[in-house]
């Protein structure tokens, strides 16, 4: 083999392994930050703060839930939350209580699978904003009647347990939709509506009423 | 000396229209303004495409001095101590010696001082502190606390008719003066000012090639140009003469026009027609479709099961009541709530009826429920406009307008479909629905059965009860149709 062909062979071999090694080493980012990314903690599912101290009583809270038989379409399973100072803690508080579904096999879970909150402001005029993940709109089986119960769970058990939140503004995605699965209009906040359940009002609510 | 040939005629041309195009003048036009005790007719012209007024006639009817200096080419206007200074061929004019730009400049044409409309709404306005209120595009002003009631018009093709809509914030009357010979029809209205919020449409059928609102002599008036085959005009009146229908048609009617869609192009021999049907253009949607499929469940669709049921529906009305019945989808087509409501309330729907199919977790549960709105909707964040009664609600507060026969519409849906398929719950509910919370007539959803229920569903596929539960609605539309007041559409 002439000389000058052996040299250039060896050239390319040369820039042949260099090139490897950059690939490699590019595929070894990519991977790296993909597994990034798919590790990264939900910063509103995982809260770096906790929700309650520990002092922070223990009381009592209805959480809403779609009845399984009856005439009333909701009905309330009582659970334990902690009084926390800040009123965005208790509404995480009730909200994840909503996530884990009920207890009782007299209830159906309200919120559709997977659904995760990602984010809730309460207004000073009493307005809690809550922001669910897409999830509650696109793995939502339908029907009005199972829409009408998804919301209302979410705002009766919001309005019922926590006075400062008077009306609730569900939004998807981050963002406003109309519905959350084509029937009920989200576009105004919404207040409590003990009609559809087999729950009283609140003592201190009926009070106000009055 | 070719190119010079060329280029001298073009130069030229170039500084004639330089020299002459820059104002271009159209035609000159009335333009009234209504004062709150009187009113003024001036000649207004359109220069460059904007509508110049004379200055020196308002401000003298208006009992203002003024000042036109000839050497200094200025028009000052006073008003107890306060001025207002405008220079010729100038958009900034001085109020107290505050500056105002206007849209377009001052000008002196003809020995007469000629001033944009924003000379009165912002100039005037600020010296006399009497506001002037103009619609941009209309032809009239309106100053100080003039009452002007807002006119809304709408014309539409409905079948062999051609329905012109008026709705005016206050009632008015009006006579029909037709000029055969010209095809001129023109509706004068008892009332001015009107303060009309659109000054035509854009509406040409084989009725009439034009409509608009005229008050150029200061009476309002609606001029329609129509074709040779109008033979006769009818105008109804209701909601206490705030609602006035003017209908084109080619035959004189033989009866008063409320009974006119009844002769709309539906099979000729309803077997059930009561003597005055009360509902006669139905609305039906069926729930649903394109990409969103609604619940799904058992192999069905809801979105394709609506759609079935709604076709049937409309067959059977259209049969047995002879109504004229509109399907909001007759495809598999995607539709927002808003697109739905529209089709109701465009087509002065009598009752709308949206059919959904429901789903519950629960795998043995059977509900069916009538849906209405929920009344209290909107009740926190109500619009002022509702408690100033003024002319519009917020459009998602239109259900108000029928909550009463809506919610009497369900419980006799309720009824009947509790008598005629037993075993079956058809509770009434509430819900704040989209689709129903704009439609501005009695409305109802009705939600049948739980695509979970594989049982269930498969009685919701079987052709009878379909036909059953069809039969059923035509029932009750014709019995809730009795109840009703007769309509003028």
């Amino acid at each position: 083999m002439p000389r000058h062909i052996k040299i250039g062979l060896i050239v390319l071999g040369i820039g042949f392994a260099v090139s490897l090694g950059f690939f490699v080493d590019i595929v070894g980012r990519v991977r790296h930050l993909v597994n990034e990314v798919e590790t990264e903690e939900n910063p509103f599912s995982a809260p770096a703060q906790p929700l309650y101290a520990p002092t922070d009583p223990p009381v009592s809270a209805k959480i809403f839930f779609p009845a399984a038989s009856g005439p009333a379409l909701l009905t309330a399973e009582d659970e334990m939350i902690f009084k926390s100072a800040e009123v965005v803690n208790r509404a995480k508080q009730i909200l994840q209580k909503l996530q884990d579904g009920p207890h009782s096999n007299a209830m159906f879970p309200s919120l559709p699978k997977d659904t995760k909150v990602q984010d809730i402001f309460i207004s000073e005029q009493g307005i809690a904003f809550i922001d669910f993940s897409n999830t509650i709109s696109t793995n939502h089986p339908g029907g009005l009647l199972n829409e009408l119960t998804t919301i209302y769970s979410i705002v009766n058990s919001l309005t019922y347990n926590i006075d400062e939140i008077k009306q609730v503004k569900i939004l998807i995605g981050g963002v406003e939709k109309e519905t959350l699965a084509g029937h009920c209009l989200l576009l105004l906040p919404m207040e409590m509506d003990l009609s559809i359940t087999n729950v009283t009002p609140p003592t201190q609510k009926t009070a106000a009423l009055k | 000396m070719r190119i010079k040939r060329i280029l001298f005629p073009l130069a030229s041309l170039v500084c004639a229209l330089f020299v002459f195009g820059s104002r271009s003048h159209a035609a000159d036009g009335n333009f009234p303004i209504y004062f709150q005790n009187s009113k003024l007719v001036v000649k207004a012209q359109s220069i460059n495409r904007v509508t110049y007024l004379p200055l020196t006639d308002i401000v003298a009817v208006m009992g203002l001095p003024y000042t036109d200096a000839l050497a200094l080419e200025t028009l000052t206007i006073r008003s107890g101590n306060s001025r207002l200074v405008a220079s010729r061929n100038s958009a900034l004019i001085s109020v107290n010696d505050q500056i105002i730009l206007l849209s377009s400049p001052i000008l002196r044409e003809d020995g007469k001082w000629l001033g944009p409309v924003d000379y009165l709404t912002q100039g005037l306005s600020k010296l006399t502190g009497t506001e002037f209120r103009y619609r941009v595009g209309s032809s009239r002003i309106f100053a100080g606390n003039t009452e002007a009631p807002e006119l809304l018009m709408n014309a539409q093709s409905l079948g062999p008719i051609t329905r012109l809509t008026i709705r005016s914030s206050a009632p008015i009357n009006a006579e029909l003066r037709r000029d055969e010979k010209s095809n001129r029809a023109v509706i004068a209205l008892d009332r001015t000012p009107l303060d009309a919020l659109q000054e035509r449409l854009e509406h040409k059928d084989r009725f009439v090639r034009s409509i608009a609102f005229d008050d150029s002599d200061a009476a309002s008036k609606i001029v329609m140009d129509l074709t040779n085959e109008v033979k006769d005009i009818k105008i109804t009146s209701t909601d206490n003469n705030r609602v006035l229908f003017i209908d084109l048609m080619r035959e004189a009617a033989a009866k008063p026009v409320t009974s006119v869609p009844a002769a709309t192009p539906v099979p000729a021999k309803p077997d059930a027609i009561t003597p005055e049907r009360k509902v006669r253009v139905i609305v039906i949607d069926p729930g649903h479709g394109g990409m969103d499929n609604g619940a799904a469940g058992s192999g069905i669709n809801e979105k394709d099961l609506t759609l079935v049921l709604a076709r049937k529906l409309r067959a059977a009305l259209q049969t047995k009541l002879g109504a004229t019945v509109l399907l909001t989808r007759d495809s598999d087509v995607a539709m927002d709530n808003e697109a739905r409501s529209a089709a109701a309330n465009n087509n002065q729907a009598n009752l709308f009826i949206s059919l959904h199919v429901g789903y519950s977790p629960n795998k043995v549960d059977a509900g069916s429920s009538v849906f209405i709105m929920k009344e209290d909707f909107g009740d926190a964040f109500e619009a002022t406009a509702v408690s100033r009664n003024q002319l519009f609600l917020p459009w998602y507060l239109g259900y108000r307008t029928s909550h009463g026969s809506s919610a009497q519409a369900a419980k006799i849906l309720q009824e009947d479909l509790s008598k005629a398929i037993p075993g079956w719950q058809f509770p009434v509910r509430t819900a704040p629905l989209a689709v129903l919370s704009s439609v501005t007539m009695p409305s109802m959803l009705l939600e049948i059965g739980n695509l979970n229920n594989p049982v269930n569903a498969q009685t919701l596929m079987d052709a009878m009860f379909q036909n059953k539960l069809v039969d059923t609605i035509v029932g009750a539309v014709q019995r809730f149709s009795s109840t009703q007041q007769p309509s003028a559409n």
